[in-house]
């Protein structure tokens, strides 16, 4: 700070000092007293009837994981990979186009050539490698609109805990599996 | 001669250009962009057959074809008008008609010029209902190659380079209409060395890669450039690499090396850098894997015993590696016998006269040179993308080709007059040409009249002749004097060489009579043939190979049988196990030139960077670091740890490198000719080359001359993709010879000379000269080099078992 040249500001000056402005702050009653008793009943009471009012509705508490909350149709869970009901055939045929899209870089996808007579998939190459890391995965649901054949769909199931990081990687026998328990639906209007 | 410069109007920008140049390239410079199908500057004259890059140009009524079209001065374009747009659109639209849409499946998807293009300056939208023509498909066009017709678009890329580069003229287009195809006659298989090229042209998913298909999409690799050292053309590659493997190498275009083709050899031969022959780690006699340590000091006991009478052959290395190589040898043990030749090769005179930059020709300038002269080497077998570069200079310049060679080369159809000389009879034969160039008259006339006059003479000459001694250096240095070919614009000598960084190998001191940099003449050095002699007689006890295999590649295999039995202790440093690493005590693995990172020096004095592009296998380590750690444990201290440490000692060791940094290699690569201290290479000493006389000893029976096949080595045996080209011995003989000795095609004969035999089957080629038959060297089960001898080799043919006629 410079001192005294001329133009300097000084806030411990006494012209300084002089020209401030005081201000008395207002404030509420003090506390105590029977006034603030019958407030202090009145506010507990308000309290009380929304208490009340929701005893009656009875518990909302979820019983979880005896029992699962109820997901939308359109919730985004655990990808889930799809074969042709007629055919048997797998619908991936491992064109990585949701690698590309995917955000957090958690697909893995090795294409191979089919073999005549031994098909895996109804196109010309299949997925002979397809892995998720569900640890990584933000579940945008990119690689659901990227596939061009429909070929994976976020499911809905949320269950995804582990004690082991290695076990969040998805292959394709598990993708492709139903998942043995079904996670409920929100029923229409809930 | 510079071209005049021109100034166009390209959507309203003023681009400079150069008089001649095609519109598409001139409105490229300013920064305008017109979609190509068919146009590739590197397959030659445009043909405009795609109809994508029309541009409107003021006072022309219809649209012009912008690759065609050379620009004009003053010439007004217009590349995004309604009615450009509207014919853009319609050829898109035209394309796609029979354009199956099967992105996801295509193994082009992602890199693919026609998924671009659509999305750039298509419609968006199809009107298309028909029926889309069908193919079979995917069907082989060779077994490396798929083709599937009904992507194709017929742009004619790939049949103008089989017709018009690579010359083999295979591939053509059948049939006419909507109907047209590409295909080979009679559907046969498309081989031939360069045809991998044509999977990195076409611009649709028409023409795939067994080898890739389906490997890998282009989100999911990286590209690493580096360069290719399967052999001296060291073309400039890119790998391809996914999860740290290479899955893929494609060009990576320098005009100044390759041109921006590849041979299917560097192409396809990156399978074997994961072969099970591998060395993934270092291993004493008889298999035993040890850790680093315990083999680096089992391999300095063993050098350290030998007490001075050591020997070092370095192959298949970088220039650092060279030099660190000559470096332990000389200082930490003692001994100048170092050699980087697989045979007999010229003395450090010779090198140092032919090493003269005013002698050496750029690569490039071959495209303009009026004469070429190939002598003593098939560019197809021994450098394969010079065989490229010489019928381009000869089909778009104009340039006229004389070959003297031993044997008949690919280059044979092109050329304007051809001599074939007796094996080992080059020295002779260029001493002639030159006496015929400066007006004598004798057997090489005929060539001498296509040289006489001529302004820029190429001589491309290959290593091999040095195998007959300083003797052919010197014809060699007379017939360039007769071309006038010193300091001559455009004209000069290319060497061919054995090995891939021969050049390299030299300057970085791995010579018998030279240092780092060809200085002072070195004493008491033997060379690969003399270390061979010295380790059969006892004389040198210790040998050291760095990626040389001496039991396939060099001359005589029973001498070096003999010699690699007797020595007392052998390290080597290889990348495959082979015949020589089971002789071995230590063995060291070796990088891929996909692993390495180190210099490289093209025949033209190039210098150009590897580098690594992927992960090493097992505990393989840096060959310069484990170089340096023997050095150390040898009591020698070079002060080099890395490969930049490594770089910096060869380049101040080696004095006209000295200006050269790893900046100015950059990707491009930089000739040391070119740098400042390119005036320090020594210059030749006053004396003439001592040339011993010629052997003109004949004998009995026909005269065998040896050749590289292309495929023979571990290149076929250890991809599994080239298996299918894995050369089979052949005996080629002249039809004359044939009809005397009663043999037929395809009859197996016993080939032997002086107790070593080879079988082959035989075959009759109507180019070779009577008198004369060829065997090849280094294929598997009977190699040719079983027969040699050092000098030259005359052969008994017994026939073993004829065909049914």
């Amino acid at each position: 700070m410079s001192d005294g040249d001329g133009n300097g500001f000084d806030p411990k000056s006494a012209s300084y000092l002089d020209s401030i402005e005081v201000i008395e702050v207002q404030r509420g009653p003090n506390p105590g007293g029977v006034g603030g008793a019958y407030r202090a009943f009145g506010e507990t009471l308000r309290g009380l009837k929304t208490t009340m009012a929701r005893l009656i509705e009875g518990p909302l508490t979820i019983e979880y994981p005896e029992e699962k909350t109820p997901v939308y149709p359109r919730f985004r869970g655990r990808h889930k990979l799809h074969k042709f009901e007629d055919s048997g055939l797998e619908k991936c045929v491992g064109c990585s186009l949701c690698a590309a899209a995917c955000p957090a870089d958690c697909i893995r996808v090795v294409a191979a050539e089919n073999i005549p007579g031994d098909r895996v998939s109804a196109g010309e190459r299949y997925a002979a490698v397809y892995e998720i890391n569900l640890s990584r995965c933000i579940f945008c649901g990119y690689c659901e609109i990227a596939c061009p054949f429909d070929a994976i769909t976020m499911g809905h199931d949320y269950e995804m805990a582990d004690y082991d990081r290695g076990d969040l990687i998805f292959t394709k026998e598990m993708l492709l599996a139903e998942p043995i328990e079904r996670t409920p639906l929100k029923s229409e209007g809930e | 001669m510079s071209a005049k410069e021109v100034t166009i109007v390209v959507d309203g920008r003023e681009v400079s250009a150069v008089e001649g140049e095609m519109l598409h390239d001139a409105a490229r410079k300013g920064d305008v962009e017109i979609p190509v199908f068919c146009y590739e500057p590197k397959l030659g004259e445009p043909v405009g057959a795609c109809r994508m890059c029309l541009v409107e140009i003021e006072g022309i009524p219809k649209l012009q074809t912008s690759c065609s079209t050379p620009v004009r001065d003053g010439m007004v374009v217009h590349t995004r008008t309604e009615q450009v747009k509207h014919a853009q659109n319609a050829v898109v639209e035209f394309l796609l008609v029979n354009h199956p849409l099967d992105c996801p499946v295509c193994d082009k998807g992602g890199e693919c010029p026609l998924q671009d293009i659509t999305m750039g300056w298509g419609p968006g939208k199809s009107r298309v209902i028909d029926e889309k023509r069908h193919f079979q498909k995917p069907i082989e066009l060779s077994p490396l190659v798929a083709i599937d017709r009904e992507r194709c678009i017929l742009c004619y890329r790939c049949v103008r380079f089989s017709q018009e580069v690579s010359e083999d003229s295979q591939l053509q287009l059948l049939d006419r209409g909507d109907r047209t195809f590409v295909g080979t006659f009679d559907d046969r298989p498309y081989v031939a060395p360069f045809h991998g090229n044509i999977t990195d042209i076409c611009p649709v998913g028409a023409l795939t890669s067994y080898t890739y298909r389906f490997r890998a999409r282009p989100w999911d690799i990286e590209q690493a450039g580096s360069v290719c050292t399967l052999c001296p053309s060291q073309c400039n590659v890119s790998f391809t690499v996914r999860d740290e493997k290479v899955k893929r190498v494609i060009t990576r275009d320098n005009h100044d090396v390759d041109d921006g083709w590849l041979c299917d050899r560097g192409r396809y031969g990156f399978e074997m850098f994961e072969a099970e022959e591998r060395i993934a780690g270092p291993r004493l006699k008889g298999g035993a894997e040890v850790e680093w340590d315990e083999a680096i000091a089992a391999a300095a006991a063993g050098l350290r015993a030998a007490g001075g009478e050591v020997a070092a052959i370095v192959g298949d290395a970088s220039n650092e590696e060279g030099y660190l190589v000559g470096r332990l040898l000389r200082e930490g043990l003692g001994s100048n016998d170092v050699d980087s030749r697989q045979s007999r090769g010229f003395s450090r005179a010779a090198v140092v006269r032919l090493a003269q930059p005013d002698l050496t020709i750029k690569v490039r300038e071959i495209d303009d040179a009026d004469v070429i002269l190939v002598a003593g080497t098939d560019p197809l077998h021994s450098s394969p993308i010079l065989d490229l570069r010489v019928r381009k200079a000869i089909r778009r310049n104009g340039a006229r080709l004389v070959v003297a060679t031993e044997r008949p080369t690919a280059l044979d159809g092109g050329a304007e007059a051809i001599a074939r000389y007796a094996p080992g009879g080059a020295t002779h034969f260029l001493s002639e040409l030159a006496a015929a160039v400066g007006g004598a008259e004798n057997v090489a006339s005929p060539l001498a009249e296509s040289l006489r006059g001529a302004e820029k003479v190429v001589v491309i000459w290959g290593e091999r002749i040095a195998r007959e001694g300083d003797g052919a250096a010197t014809a060699l240095l007379d017939l360039a004097d007769a071309c006038g070919v010193a300091g001559a614009e455009g004209a000069g000598l290319l060497e061919v060489p054995d090995v891939t960084n021969a050049r390299g190998l030299r300057e970085a001191g791995c010579l018998p009579d030279a240092g780092p940099g060809l200085g002072a003449e070195l004493a008491g050095g033997r060379s690969t043939e003399q270390i061979r002699a010295g380790l059969i007689s006892g004389e040198i006890k210790s040998l050291l190979l760095f990626g040389a295999d001496p039991l396939r590649d060099f001359p005589d295999t029973p001498a070096w049988e003999e010699a690699l039995t007797a020595a007392d202790h052998i390290v080597c440093f290889s990348m495959h196990e082979n015949a020589t690493t089971a002789k071995a005590d230590v063995v060291f693995p070796l990088e891929t030139h996909a692993e390495k990172d180190g210099t490289v020096t093209h025949p033209d004095g190039r210098l150009q960077r590897v580098r690594p592009s992927a992960s090493r296998p097992g505990i393989v380590q840096s060959n310069i670091v484990i170089l340096s750690l023997l050095a150390e444990t040898l009591d020698l201290s070079t002060g080099i740890d890395s490969q930049p440490t490594a770089f910096a000692a060869l380049t101040e060791a080696v004095p006209f490198y000295s200006s050269i940094t790893e900046e100015k290699i950059g990707g491009q690569g930089i000739r040391w000719q070119e740098t400042e201290a390119a005036s320090t290479i020594p210059t030749p000493d006053g004396g003439a080359l001592s040339s011993e006389p010629t052997t003109s000893a004949t004998g009995e029976g026909l005269a065998l001359g040896t050749y590289r096949d292309l495929w023979a080595g571990p290149i076929t045996e250890l991809n599994p993709p080239l298996q299918f080209l894995t050369p089979q011995q052949r005996l080629e003989i002249s039809p004359a010879d044939a009809a005397r000795l009663d043999l037929k095609q395809g009859d197996v004969v016993r080939v032997g000379q002086n107790g070593s035999s080879v079988e082959a089957h035989v075959l009759i080629k109507e180019r070779m000269s009577e008198g004369t038959v060829f065997l090849a060297e280094g294929v598997q089960g009977g190699n040719a080099n079983a027969l040699l001898n050092g000098g030259p080799v005359w052969v008994e043919i017994q026939k073993l078992s004829g065909v049914d006629a």
